[in-house]
């Protein structure tokens, strides 16, 4: 039960995504006052990205810390910067190899939350303002991002269950879902015998590993949702976001709001109006509600 | 014409000073709104509100007498409930405008989103573009034109009323069909138009309902009757009543219905004991007095809390499953025993309002009844979720109660089988919620608690979302809960019991540290003082009481409670059968049988060793069974089983005066 949130700027550039992205879930915080998390794709940088959970106490921090130092020793991966900073650790790592062999092996081990080469997924407990404060978000730029409040109904208040999720597996692809799959059991299974791994029992991360597995069989973005649509059951809004790519996908039953907003240059998708008319106070915004069963991305300039 | 900026005006302030200019009769324009949420509700003054630019959820809601113009777009149930009044969207509203509306004017000039006119009674809704699917989903009267194309289901389950559809029809809904229009109603529309200014020169296709489904195919037949007591004695497995479900199925082919709640044995409060053998402590019955009883439900959030007498609340029953006259007896004994009355589903009656000093009025799915000018003279507010007797399904009143006085105050044809909406239209999760919320509490400006009704399915999960969504008070309601009205699979099946619903409530609040600001009120199967004490001892701050209230004033629990006419005028809205409930005598009855609550807990209070029935705890009893172990954590100890019955108050007085 949430807000979601995505923004895209069509033009190549420094645009202060980390900003827009902290009014628009401010706007719909009533919404998810539990925990909030970005993902936020910047410049393309030479190091892969990873950014785990690790526990806050200093002791058990450090174990987890030393502990993922020795798993990417295990897979020649170096370390070519750090950073610790609230329940999260980011590191820039050299590594060149099986990206799906390697996060399989990590994420058995340690709380990944976020890898690629653009992508930085910042998540934790709080409000979009508090997370702005830990982890400086609203310095973030970039082209797009996707951004989410949450109340957790059914699983837990913690940060790795926050959104968005991680396509696991497969770098640069987030998503954020408001709704809930009632078929999510069914789907887990089917995915978990095709090799897939849990991490969390939120349905959203379903979403993800799902989109993840369809892409990987080099699907467009555009047609994984098309199918998502017919393969989910249950009532969601989601938006999905790659290394260059935005996109929605809205159940057949449109029993969660969605709102959009596309002018030359941006196109902006809220749970609320609210959240849309904070990009642009004062003004009357010609938003559309998209129909039931319908999807669409968009891309950035390349 | 006065400004008020959003920019720099919290919504609750706004409403405040919209409400105050309204008092004077002087119209308002809001500037800077950028869609924020419950702008205008409540107003109860018939001024122009003119919102420059666009709106967010709920504009105009539970409003009554004003005039809204929204420059731009509105988002979901613009015009919520609205009895007088109008509201013009320059825009596009988002889903579910003219939500339950009463005789409102709503006009749309854009696309409207899904579910238009949803559960509406009267008025008009009109769309000068596109609807989105389910346009008038289960509408019960009223009119709604739509100019441009409307998408799948128009219409679907909708009891009465007219639609009007311009363009394309996608597909008609359940239970529909396309007639003739009649000249004058093209008029009619066309005058309407006129005013809003809505050019159209097309002809248009009439949609209405096409009466399949009001009724059920097969009423259920007349039986004998067999009271609760003599059929949920015997054998759950063969027994008589049993073997009569099975002759009717044969006949009706279809689940039964019922009155009452579930018959089969379940673990309850029975299977619970007192540490201390309370019978050898027997209190003076003198120093009652002196044990505190009164509590107070709701103050959470600064709202004035309900304050009882005792930690007892009537349960929400509605005028509709229940006869006028009982509703005003039971105002009465409450009044008289210093507690809460409960509207239930069927709306306010004058009398009952006269009657109860303390009033909760419930919102249900249907909004059957529900109106801001009641919620502004009730106590509390109590939105209705689901109850114990059938979770996640909506009410049921048969045929033979849709009188024409009572489908009037609800706002319903007469004579339907009514199935009521088993959700809200506006609450489609826990998000949601928190917005309808806001809404309740500006529409009574702040001032009464608001409360949620669950029936136990997933109480762990439920009750989090309940605390963290922000109401004061929930009323949680087990398996043993009663209903006028369901499904007997149901009643009997769906659910968990009243036991494991209170420790699911009093672990889930504990796992998200919520303390104790919210107040738990507990109900199904609360029979006597020793229930509530033990209730409180588990963890609940309240309970409340239906079925026993009833019965002490004169139910015979036949459970015929659907069928409409109730041998002892209860369950009835046939004058004929009412006439036979003998009000001040029976608003008595339930009186005493509340003040023997009120002794028995605070006996039991005493001979516990408190002062003060919230001091009971945990640490004073053990469960008799494995299962009320299991269910409860406490410890098993059955050789309280035999020796250490509590006794009944009248026991304990005799005890004494032995």
């Amino acid at each position: 039960m949430c807000g979601i949130a995505g923004v895209l700027f069509k033009q190549q550039g420094s645009h202060e995504i980390g900003k827009t992205l902290i009014e628009m879930l401010d706007g719909c915080q009533h919404r998810g006052p539990d925990s909030t998390g970005f993902a936020l794709y910047g410049d393309d940088k030479d190091q892969l990205q990873l950014r785990f959970i690790v526990p806050t106490e200093a002791v058990a921090r450090q174990e987890a810390i030393d502990n993922i130092g020795t798993l990417l020793a295990r897979h020649g991966a170096t370390i070519e910067s750090e950073q610790s900073v609230g329940c999260s650790y980011q590191i820039a790592v050299n590594f060149e190899g099986d990206l799906l062999g390697f996060t399989k092996d990590i994420e058995e081990h340690a709380k990944l939350v976020s890898v690629g080469h653009t992508l930085d997924i910042i998540k934790d407990d709080g409000t979009a303002h508090e997370l702005d404060q830990t982890y400086h978000v609203g310095e973030v730029t970039g082209t797009h991002g996707i951004g989410h409040v949450r109340l957790a109904t059914e699983s837990a208040v913690r940060p790795e269950a926050a959104h968005p999720f991680w396509a696991t597996g497969f770098e640069d692809i987030a998503i954020v879902h408001n709704g809930q799959i009632t078929n999510y059991w069914k789907m887990r299974r089917r995915l978990e015998r095709r090799g897939f791994t849990f991490h969390t029992d939120n349905d959203s991360e379903l979403v993800a590993v799902y989109l993840a597995d369809k892409l990987e069989q080099g699907e467009t973005l555009d047609g994984v949702l098309e199918t998502a649509i017919d393969d989910l059951d249950g009532t969601f809004s989601f938006l999905v976001s790659t290394k260059n790519e935005i996109g929605y996908a809205k159940d057949n039953l449109a029993a969660k709001p969605m709102v959009l907003y596309e002018t030359d240059d941006m196109i902006a998708i809220a749970s609320e109006e609210v959240s849309l008319n904070r990009l642009f106070p004062g003004q009357s915004i010609n938003s559309t509600e998209p129909a039931p069963g319908t999807h669409k991305t968009w891309s950035r300039s390349i | 014409m006065v400004t008020i900026d959003l920019s720099h005006t919290g919504i609750t302030e706004a409403n405040e000073q919209i409400r105050a200019y309204g008092a004077d009769r002087v119209d308002v324009e809001i500037v800077n709104p950028d869609a924020r949420h419950n702008i205008g509700v409540g107003l109860v003054e018939p001024i122009t509100v003119r919102v420059k630019g666009s709106a967010g959820y709920f504009c105009g809601g539970l409003s009554d007498g004003a005039h809204f113009e929204i420059e731009h777009n509105a988002g979901w149930a613009v015009g919520d409930n609205i009895y007088q009044g109008s509201v013009v969207v320059g825009g596009n509203a988002g889903a579910i405008p003219g939500v339950a509306i009463r005789g409102a004017e709503i006009v749309v000039r854009g696309n409207m989103g899904s579910r238009a006119g949803q559960v509406m009674k009267a008025g008009t809704l009109c769309c000068g573009g596109n609807a989105a699917f389910m346009a008038g989903y289960m509408m019960y009267g009223g009119r709604i034109i739509i100019l441009g194309d409307a998408a799948a289901k128009v219409g679907q389950d909708m009891s009465a009323g007219e639609i009007f559809v311009g363009g394309k029809i996608e597909s008609l809904g359940n239970d529909t069909m396309i007639v003739d229009m009649e000249p004058q109603e093209r008029d009619q529309i066309m005058e309407f138009l006129e005013r809003y200014k809505l050019s159209y020169s097309g002809d248009f296709t009439k949609i209405v309902n096409a009466g399949k489904k009001l009724r059920y195919a097969n009423a259920e037949p007349r039986t004998r009757p067999q009271p609760f007591f003599v059929s949920s004695k015997s054998s759950h497995y063969w027994n008589p009543k049993v073997q009569e479900d099975i002759w009717i199925k044969g006949e009706v082919g279809r689940y039964r219905i019922r009155g009452y709640g579930a018959s089969k044995p379940v673990p309850h409060l029975n299977d619970i004991a007192f540490t201390r053998d309370i019978s050898s402590v027997a209190p003076n019955p003198k120093e009652l007095g002196d044990i505190n009883l009164k509590t107070t439900v709701g103050g959470r959030f600064g709202a004035k809390p309900l304050s009882l007498s005792m930690p007892v609340m009537i349960a929400p029953m509605s005028f509709g499953a229940l006869s006028r006259k009982v509703k005003i007896a039971l105002a009465r004994a409450s009044r008289l025993s210093g507690i809460s009355e409960n509207t239930g589903e069927g709306g306010m009656l004058d009398e009952q309002r006269a009657e109860a000093d303390q009033l909760i009025f419930q919102c249900l799915s249907g909004r059957l009844g529900w109106n801001v000018k009641d919620m502004q003279r009730a106590d509390a507010i109590e939105i209705y979720i689901s109850q114990g007797a059938k979770p996640g399904l909506g009410g049921q009143l048969m045929a033979k109660k849709v009188t024409p006085e009572l489908a009037a105050i609800r706002g319903i044809p007469v004579g339907i089988d009514l199935r009521s909406p088993s959700r809200h239209p506006d609450v489609l999760g826990a998000d949601d919620l928190v917005i309808k919320l806001q809404e309740f509490r500006e529409a009574t400006f702040h001032k009464v608690p608001i409360g949620i009704k669950m029936g136990a399915g997933r109480v762990n999960d439920d009750i989090k979302i309940a605390y963290k969504d922000g109401f004061d008070f929930v009323e949680l309601d087990g398996l043993q809960g009663s209903t006028g009205a369901a499904s007997t699979e149901v009643l009997e099946n769906v659910g968990i019991p009243t036991l494991s619903a209170v420790q699911e409530a009093i672990d889930g609040l504990h796992e998200i540290d919520a303390g104790d600001d919210m107040d738990l009120v507990m109900m199904g199967g609360i029979k006597d003082g020793v229930d509530v004490v033990k209730m409180l001892a588990l963890g609940a701050d309240c309970t409340s009481v239906g079925t026993a209230a009833i019965i002490a004033g004169g139910c015979i629990a036949c459970m015929q409670c659907h069928v409409g006419t109730c041998p002892v005028g209860i369950a009835t809205q046939d004058p004929e059968h009412e006439a036979r409930y003998d009000l001040d005598r029976q608003a008595m009855n339930m009186h005493r049988y509340f003040e023997s609550l009120r002794w028995q807990i605070a006996a039991i209070t005493k001979a516990l060793g408190y002062d003060d029935v919230h001091k009971v705890n945990r640490g004073d009893m053990v469960a008799l069974t494995p299962e009320a172990a299991d269910i409860t954590g406490l410890p098993h100890a059955p050789e309280h089983k035999q020796t250490r019955r509590p006794l009944t108050g009248l026991e304990l007085l005799d005890r004494k005066a032995g």
